[in-house]
């Protein structure tokens, strides 16, 4: 019936496909889903069109979970498709005009409706406070600061702590500056009505551009930094344009801990300067690195190598915990399926098919992520999430330690999810850091770092 | 007339008169009781001039409002011998401090009293409804309201810290209370190493948690437990909107199971590292990884026996961890796919799981007789779809089905007029950088579970399977090999 490439006009919609039960129509949803996937992998675009248009007739974002998903990946297979005519790619998109509102918005309600979130910033605030114990000055970084909840608990926690509160100062960054005044006032007052001493400096940069100088990190005080999936898109920098033909090798901690120190500017411009005597492994040789298995990755090393120059007491690392970097189209799309359709399923668990916030969420959080996994490559991709092993291999390669999260945290993050009254959910430990699972897939890790030397 | 020093008891009828008098009053035996009327303790200025009635509060500042209208005046000076000192009694017939022994040592005070206890509370705090007598009393409290607010969780709320707390610390053993006569502590409890009292502490807080976390209606601002209750604070946070309500008592009940299930959680890495590695693999193209915990993923997926992994589940835990739960949830939609007439809802990780399964089923039987739509119409193993009767009705549509997908694994050969195109997209069109016809091979290779379907589907086809009849080949070889 499809022996060589046909005319689009084919044939009228498959009608036996109305007759499909749901669990078929799922299983089938996957397997076309694959197929097209290959078929885009190989360069046979006209075999993937007619997959994906199988798939538009079985998919829909307001379907069941497997038709969901279904209609989120088949549109960043799509996506990745017309890049190959990149001015028609542009004209379509040229009219997308994103409201900050709107994605604020979403994030809140990501933050409400899973547990997610709530579970990082317990533990995360768990191990700062521990780590804080006896400090009068305490400082703290957040890498992406547009959740004040946060640190609003903490702020309480801290106030209420039998040594007394110390003097706080946390240090925002974020690439708008609204976000982080908005932020700042809803800090201010909270630690006003608790009497504890606080500043709130922000930092308007975009993470991969941070100058560590800018985050007036003083001596006597107590660092604590706190990353809530945010290092990820560090990995795109490797792969898009300013790739460095540099390894930084585990000596370089020091070298970068002085430039860092001696006003060097950005990290990028770190980077280019030749201070390191390291080999140059090629690009597409990951084997040739020492580390296993991992391929070159100057800046994120870098920069973990700068926080680390900053001696941080305690430094809360939150990732999704799967691996969708992989090289190539297949092996991210199986990943990628597993792991959204553990979050789909979720967010069936937690809200009905008819609710709008569900429909944004998966349309604006997951299906972009899934568009930036699917579609793009180099720079642009910057949903980069790796497993925890490989984060827990970075993290000792620029010379940090591994502090294992208590049995209190892992205790508040257990009852918190089980405030949520939803089977699914499961938390374990994984070699002291804590892992969120959705039944038996894990999706996010959580894990404490201090410095090793 | 004031008073005379007496130690009669009598009454205190007396009182009514101005000047009323009584004596023995415990503190000061010697002070002389002064009981106003209600008229002459509110009145503000007792003192008047003479001349123009404009009245003074002060005896001393109508002395020198005298001295004006060229009137005698005298500034009394303070006196030498020992001032005796007066105490006041309330002018209220029911009040307690009606009694001279029970009399107020200051004026300004009784006045107070008399205002606050007896008196029409005239001034109105605009940020609460609260009402006040005394103008000091609003004043005051219209400084502080809603500055500093503690909430309980039962609801109640206090300005003060120190009351706040006392009060949370009843309201908690109020609360255990009533949960442990509700629910007998969890064996597990000894487990973890706490003392008995210890561990009500440490349920007691997590039950706060609990109500804090899971409360379904905003309640903000809840500041943190005590000290004394706390070996180290715990982080609070604002629970969303959610539809259940959580009383004190569920909370409970969920708590006291999970002592013990904490415990054994902490067992669970060992348990379900086999578990968690299929997930993360290719299950669905390369096999090779999946064999080894196909068994696992089958046996949830069959309802059967539980394996050996859930079996030590349940052995370990008491009920309601959270281990045990999440396996049935999976039997449940299973079964619902093995009835043929579309039971539950399959969710999307269990559909992976099942398409992973069959894919992998195509390989564990050498991929000659089995594929993804044999599966489909029937099961090898042990899933089925109700022994493919769906099928039987539809056979015409397998038939379209398996040839789509057969159509669907053809390789680049199948769309020649995209080969020259370079995509830059794709980087030359090749994520994986091989060459189109390499990639063909590769497909074969790798993703066995395609390649194993258009190799197999053919297979039957020339076989002829009978529930799916002949049918004619679309095509001939095809450039699969």
């Amino acid at each position: 019936m499809f022996p060589t490439p046909s005319p689009p006009s084919l044939i009228s919609p498959y009608p036996w496909l109305k007759d499909l039960k749901p669990e078929e129509r799922g299983l089938y949803l996957i397997h076309l889903l694959i197929t097209c996937a290959n078929h885009v992998a190989s360069g046979s675009l006209e075999n993937a069109n007619i997959a994906l248009d199988q798939i538009s007739h079985l998919a829909s974002p307001d379907g069941d979970t497997m038709q969901r998903i279904a209609s989120y990946f088949s549109e960043a297979l799509a996506d990745r498709i017309l890049r190959a005519w990149p001015g028609v790619y542009k004209a379509f998109r040229s009219t997308r005009m994103p409201v900050l509102a709107e994605e604020i918005h979403v994030r809140k309600m990501f933050f409400e409706f899973l547990p997610f979130m709530k579970v990082a910033f317990v533990i995360s605030n768990q191990a700062i406070i521990e780590a804080m114990e006896g400090e009068k000055m305490v400082h703290v970084i957040d890498l992406n600061a547009t959740e004040p909840t946060q640190w609003c608990a903490l702020i309480r926690d801290l106030s209420a702590r039998p040594e007394g509160p110390p003097h706080l100062r946390i240090t925002g960054v974020h690439q708008k500056r609204e976000v982080l005044e908005q932020t700042a006032h809803v800090l201010i007052e909270e630690a006003e009505k608790l009497d504890l001493p606080f500043q709130f400096h922000p930092v308007v940069s975009k993470l991969e551009d941070l100058d560590v100088e800018k985050l007036r990190v003083k001596t006597g005080e107590a660092l604590a930094i706190s990353s809530i999936m945010q290092l990820h898109t560090l990995l795109a920098c490797d792969a898009g344009g300013n790739r460095s033909p540099l390894a930084p090798m585990k000596g370089v901690g020091v070298q970068f801990q002085r430039a860092a120190h001696t006003n060097q500017g950005t990290l990028g411009e770190l980077l280019e300067k030749d201070m390191v005597n390291g080999y140059s492994p090629s690009i597409d040789s990951p084997s040739s690195s020492p580390l296993s298995s991992m391929p070159s990755s100057p800046k994120i090393d870098g920069y973990l190598s700068a926080l680390w120059g900053l001696s941080p007491k305690v430094m809360v690392v939150t990732e999704q915990d799967s691996d969708h970097n992989g090289k190539s189209l297949m092996e991210r799309l199986s990943e990628s399926l597993y792991f959204y359709a553990a979050l789909f399923d979720c967010l069936e668990s937690a809200l009905p098919r008819a609710s709008i916030e569900r429909l944004k969420m998966e349309k604006m959080l997951f299906g972009e992520e899934i568009k930036n996994i699917i579609a793009c490559e180099g720079g642009e991709r910057r949903q980069r999430h790796e497993r925890l092993e490989k984060w827990n291999q970075r993290f000792e390669l620029a010379g940090f330690g591994n502090v294992p999260l208590s049995y209190y945290a892992m205790l508040q993050a257990k009852r918190l999810l089980q405030s949520y009254n939803c089977d699914g959910y499961k938390i374990k430990e994984d070699n002291g850091c804590v892992v969120i699972c959705w039944q038996d897939r894990p999706l996010l890790s959580v894990s404490a770092w201090r410095n090793r030397r | 007339m004031k008073t005379s020093r007496s130690s009669s008891s009598s009454s205190f009828l007396l009182l009514t008169r101005e000047g009323g008098t009584r004596p023995e009053i415990q503190a000061n035996p010697d002070a002389e009781v002064i009981a106003l009327s209600p008229k002459t303790l509110m009145a503000t200025n007792r003192f008047v001039c003479e001349v123009c009635n404009k009245g003074f509060q002060r005896e001393q500042n109508l002395q020198l409002h005298r001295r004006g209208h060229n009137l005698p005046w005298k500034l009394r000076q303070k006196s030498t011998k020992e001032v005796k000192r007066k105490v006041y009694l309330c002018p209220e017939p029911s009040c307690v401090h009606h009694d001279p022994s029970r009399a107020l040592g200051d004026l300004t005070g009784v006045k107070k009293h008399y205002s606050r206890k007896h008196g029409e509370k005239k001034y109105k705090c605009e940020k609460c409804s609260k009402k006040y007598a005394v103008n000091s009393d609003w004043k005051a409290h219209s400084k502080t309201c809603g500055t500093r607010e503690y909430r309980c969780d039962c609801g109640t709320l206090f300005s003060r810290r120190d009351s706040f707390i006392t009060h949370r610390a009843f309201c908690d053993a109020l609360a255990q209370e009533s949960a442990r006569n509700l629910n007998p502590p969890s064996i597990g409890g000894h487990l973890l190493g706490l003392s008995q009292q210890d561990k009500m502490n440490q349920g007691a807080l997590s039950s706060h948690d609990i109500l804090r976390l899971g409360r379904p209606s905003p309640r903000y601002e809840t500041l943190v437990s005590p000290g004394g209750f706390n070996p180290s604070p715990r982080p609070s946070f604002v629970h969303p909107n959610h539809d259940h309500d959580h009383q004190n008592q569920p909370s409970y009940n969920s708590m006291f199971p999970n002592k013990s299930s904490l415990q054994g959680l902490m067992h669970l890495p060992q348990l379900h590292m086999n578990n968690t590695s299929p997930n993360s693999s290719t299950g669905l193209f390369n096999l090779s990884f999946f064999p080894g915990n196909t068994n696992n993923a089958a046996s949830t997926m069959e309802g059967g026996p539980h394996n050996s992994t859930s079996g030590e589940d349940s052995t370990l835990f008491s009920s309601g961890n959270l281990m045990s739960i999440a396996i049935p949830s999976l039997y449940s939609t299973s079964q619902g796919m093995q009835s043929p007439s579309g039971g539950a809802q399959m969710s999307a990780t269990a559909l992976l799981q099942k398409a992973a399964q069959m894919g992998s089923n195509t390989s564990n039987n050498g991929g000659a007789s089995s594929s993804l739509l044999k599966s489909f119409g029937k099961s090898p193993d042990h899933h089925s779809f109700g022994d493919g009767s769906i099928y039987n009705g539809g056979g015409n549509h397998m038939q379209e089905l398996m040839n789509s997908i057969a159509a669907a694994g053809v390789g680049p050969g199948a769309a020649p007029m995209f080969e020259q195109v370079e995509y830059r997209g794709f980087h030359g069109g090749n994520s994986n950088g091989l060459s189109s016809l390499e990639q063909a091979g590769r497909l074969t290779r790798d993703f066995l579970g395609v390649g194993e379907i258009v190799r197999s589907v053919r297979e039957q086809q020339q076989s002829g399977m009978d529930h799916l009849g002949k049918q004619t080949q679309p095509f001939g070889e095809g450039s699969f090999h």
